[in-house]
C-alpha cells in the first residue's frame, strides 16, 4: 500500500529583501519517512524548516500539511497535533523541574487552569514518567532542568516531543551543540522513537555522515534550490561533491 | 606640520583634562573665603555631630523608642512593598505585552501600561505622602499608599523589561508544542524571569526602608520622625542612635536578600 503524503510543497519561494532564500521548491514527504536536509551554510535549510513549521509564510507557493493547506491551521493547538519541533538544547526552560518541561508537550491539549494546576500538582504524571523512561533518564524527573548535561537536556526535549506526540517531527540541527558520541546517541534515539510511533522526521544536519547512517532519504539544498533528492542508498560521492564544492555552480 | 597635527590628535584628551583642572582652580577664586563660609556655630556643630557618632544615646527610653520606631518604619515598608509588588506584577505583565493578542492590542496595552507606570513613578514618594496626608490625614494608609504607588511604578517597569528580555528559544518551543499566550506566560516567561524579578524586588525593598524612614518626616511616625525631632532639639547622640537602627535594618535586609538570591541561583 502506498503511504499517504503527509507534507507536500508546491513551488515554495521565499525572499529576504533581495536575497532569495528558497526558489520554487516542490517535493513531498510520505508518512513514516526519515528525511535529512543537508547543504552548506546559508543554503536555506532553516528557512525551509520554518516554513514547514508554519512559523514563516512563503512568498509564493503552497504547503499542504496532511492534505490541508497550511494557512487553515490557524491555532497553535491544531498545528501542535501535526507538527512538533526540536532544536538545539536551548529549547527548555532551565529554571523549571524536568517534569514541567516534559509536560509542556501537553499544553496544546490542556486548558489554562489545568496547566496552571499542573505546576503545583503535576497532571498526567504517568505519561511524563513513561516518556522519561523511554529516553533513558527515569530518575531525573524532579531535578532542575538547567542542572542536567547537554545530552540529558536534549533527552528531556525528546521526552516532551513524546508527550506532545505530533505526526511530523521537524529537527533543526538537533545535535550540533553536542559532542560526537552524545550526538550519535541522541540521533539514534530520535530515529528509534520516530519509528516506534510511526512518525515522520525531517531534520537539518551539518554532518553528511550522520545523514547517511541514520536517515532513509537525503535532500541536498544549495542556494535555495534542491541539488539532489535521493534515497540514502543512491547517494554518490559525486552528489556530495557537487553540493559542497564552492566552485561548481558558478 | 602634519607631525604637530598628529601629536595634538593623540593628546587631545590630556589637553582637555588639563583644561578642566585649570577651570576648577579658577572657580575657587569666585568663592568668598571669609568667615561667612560656615555659620558661626558651624565648627562646634560638626564636632557635636562627630561626638554623637561615637557616643550614641543608649539609654533605655531612647532604645525603646528606636525599636518601636524601627518597627513602624519596617511595617510601612513591608506593607507598601507588598502592594507595590502586586501592582508591578499585574501592570508589568500588561506592559510587557506578552499576553495580548494581535498587533494593535499589544501596542495599546504596552503604551497604556508603560505610560501609567511612568506616571506613578514620576512623582516622588515624598510628594505622594504630602498628597495622601492632605487627603486622608496622618494615618498609616497615607504612608503605605505613598510608598506603594511610586515603587509599583518602578518595579512594574523593570518587571516588564525583564519579561521582554527572556531568551526567545524556549518561548518559541512552548508555542510550537501548542501553548497559548497565558500558558507560555506561566511555563516560560515567569520561570525564566522570576530570579531577576525577585532579586530586583529585594533591592527595591531595601530602598523602601530608607524611603519609609524619610517619609515619616512629614509626621507619619517611624525612625525618620524621631530623627527629625531629635535634630530639632540638637540631640545629636539620639540622632545617631536612630541612624544606627536605620542602617541595621538596611543591612539585615541586604543579608536576607543575599541568602534568598543564593538559593534561587542554585
Amino acid at each position: 500500500m502506498q503511504a499517504k503524503k503527509i507534507l507536500e510543497l508546491r513551488e515554495i519561494s521565499k525572499n529576504f529583501g533581495k536575497m532569495s532564500a528558497l526558489s520554487s521548491l516542490s517535493f513531498s514527504i510520505k508518512k513514516g519517512e526519515t528525511v535529512a536536509l543537508v547543504g552548506p551554510s546559508g543554503a536555506g535549510k532553516t528557512t525551509l524548516l520554518n516554513i514547514l513549521a508554519n512559523t514563516v509564510k512563503p512568498d509564493k507557493g503552497s504547503l499542504l500539511i496532511d492534505g490541508i493547506p497550511s494557512y487553515k491551521y490557524t491555532t497553535g493547538k491544531q498545528l501542535s497535533r501535526k507538527i512538533g519541533i526540536i532544536r538545539q538544547q536551548f529549547d527548555l526552560v532551565g529554571q523549571l523541574p524536568v517534569i514541567h518541561n516534559v509536560l509542556a508537550g501537553r499544553l496544546g491539549e490542556w486548558g489554562f487552569f489545568k496547566s496552571l494546576l499542573s505546576l503545583i500538582l503535576p497532571q498526567d504524571k504517568e505519561l511524563a514518567i513513561k516518556s522519561l523512561d523511554r529516553v533513558g533518564i527515569p530518575n531525573k524527573i524532579y531535578e532542575k532542568t538547567s542542572n542536567l548535561s547537554g545530552g540529558e537536556q536534549q533527552r528531556v526535549a525528546l521526552a516532551r516531543l513524546l508527550v506532545q506526540n505530533p505526526e511530523i517531527i521537524l529537527a533543526d540541527e538537533p545535535v550540533s551543540s553536542l559532542d560526537p558520541s552524545r550526538a550519535e546517541d541522541i540521533l539514534s534515539m530520535l530515529i528509534k522513537l520516530v519509528k516506534e510511533e510511526n512518525q515522520t522526521l525531517i531534520a537539518s544536519l551539518h554532518s553528511v555522515e550522520y545523514a547517511k547512517r541514520f536517515f532513509t532519504r537525503i535532500i541536498g539544498l544549495r542556494e535555495g534550490k534542491i541539488c539532489f533528492d535521493l534515497p540514502v542508498e543512491k547517494i554518490t560521492d559525486a552528489d556530495l561533491f557537487t553540493l559542497y564544492n564552492l566552485e561548481e555552480l558558478k | 606640520m602634519r607631525d604637530l597635527r598628529h601629536s595634538i590628535d593623540l593628546h587631545k584628551r590630556t589637553f582637555l583634562t588639563l583644561g578642566l583642572i585649570l577651570v576648577f582652580f579658577w572657580s575657587l577664586l569666585s568663592v568668598e573665603w571669609g568667615t561667612n563660609l560656615f555659620h558661626s556655630g558651624g565648627g562646634v556643630t560638626i564636632l557635636q555631630i562627630a561626638y554623637g557618632f561615637f557616643h550614641p544615646d543608649l539609654s533605655p527610653e531612647i532604645l525603646n523608642l528606636a525599636i518601636t520606631s524601627s518597627w513602624t518604619t519596617l511595617t510601612y515598608a513591608v506593607a507598601g512593598m507588598t502592594i507595590a509588588i502586586l501592582i508591578a506584577f499585574v501592570f508589568g505583565i500588561m506592559a510587557s505585552g506578552v499576553i495580548s493578542a494581535g498587533k494593535m492590542t499589544t501596542l495599546f496595552s504596552m503604551s497604556f501600561f508603560r505610560g501609567l507606570l511612568g506616571f506613578m513613578r514620576a512623582i516622588h514618594e515624598l510628594i505622594w505622602a504630602w498628597l495622601f496626608v492632605a487627603a486622608i490625614g496622618l494615618s498609616p494608609f497615607a504612608a503605605i499608599l505613598a510608598l506603594a504607588i511610586p515603587y509599583g511604578g518602578t518595579l512594574g517597569r523593570i518587571f516588564a523589561d525583564i519579561i521582554n528580555d527572556v531568551p526567545k528559544e524556549p518561548i518559541e518551543a512552548l508555542k510550537s508544542s501548542g501553548a497559548s499566550k497565558l500558558q507560555a506566560l506561566f511555563y516560560g516567561y515567569l520561570p525564566l524571569a522570576m530570579g531577576d524579578m525577585i532579586s530586583y524586588a529585594m533591592y527595591r525593598f531595601e530602598c523602601a526602608i530608607r524611603s519609609s524612614a524619610i517619609m515619616s518626616f512629614v509626621g507619619l511616625g517611624g525612625l525618620g520622625y524621631q530623627i527629625h525631632l531629635s535634630l530639632a532639639d540638637l540631640e545629636y547622640d539620639e540622632v545617631w542612635t536612630f541612624m544606627f537602627f536605620l542602617i541595621g535594618l538596611v543591612v539585615i535586609i541586604d543579608l536576607w536578600s543575599n541568602l534568598l538570591r543564593k538559593r534561587l541561583v542554585e
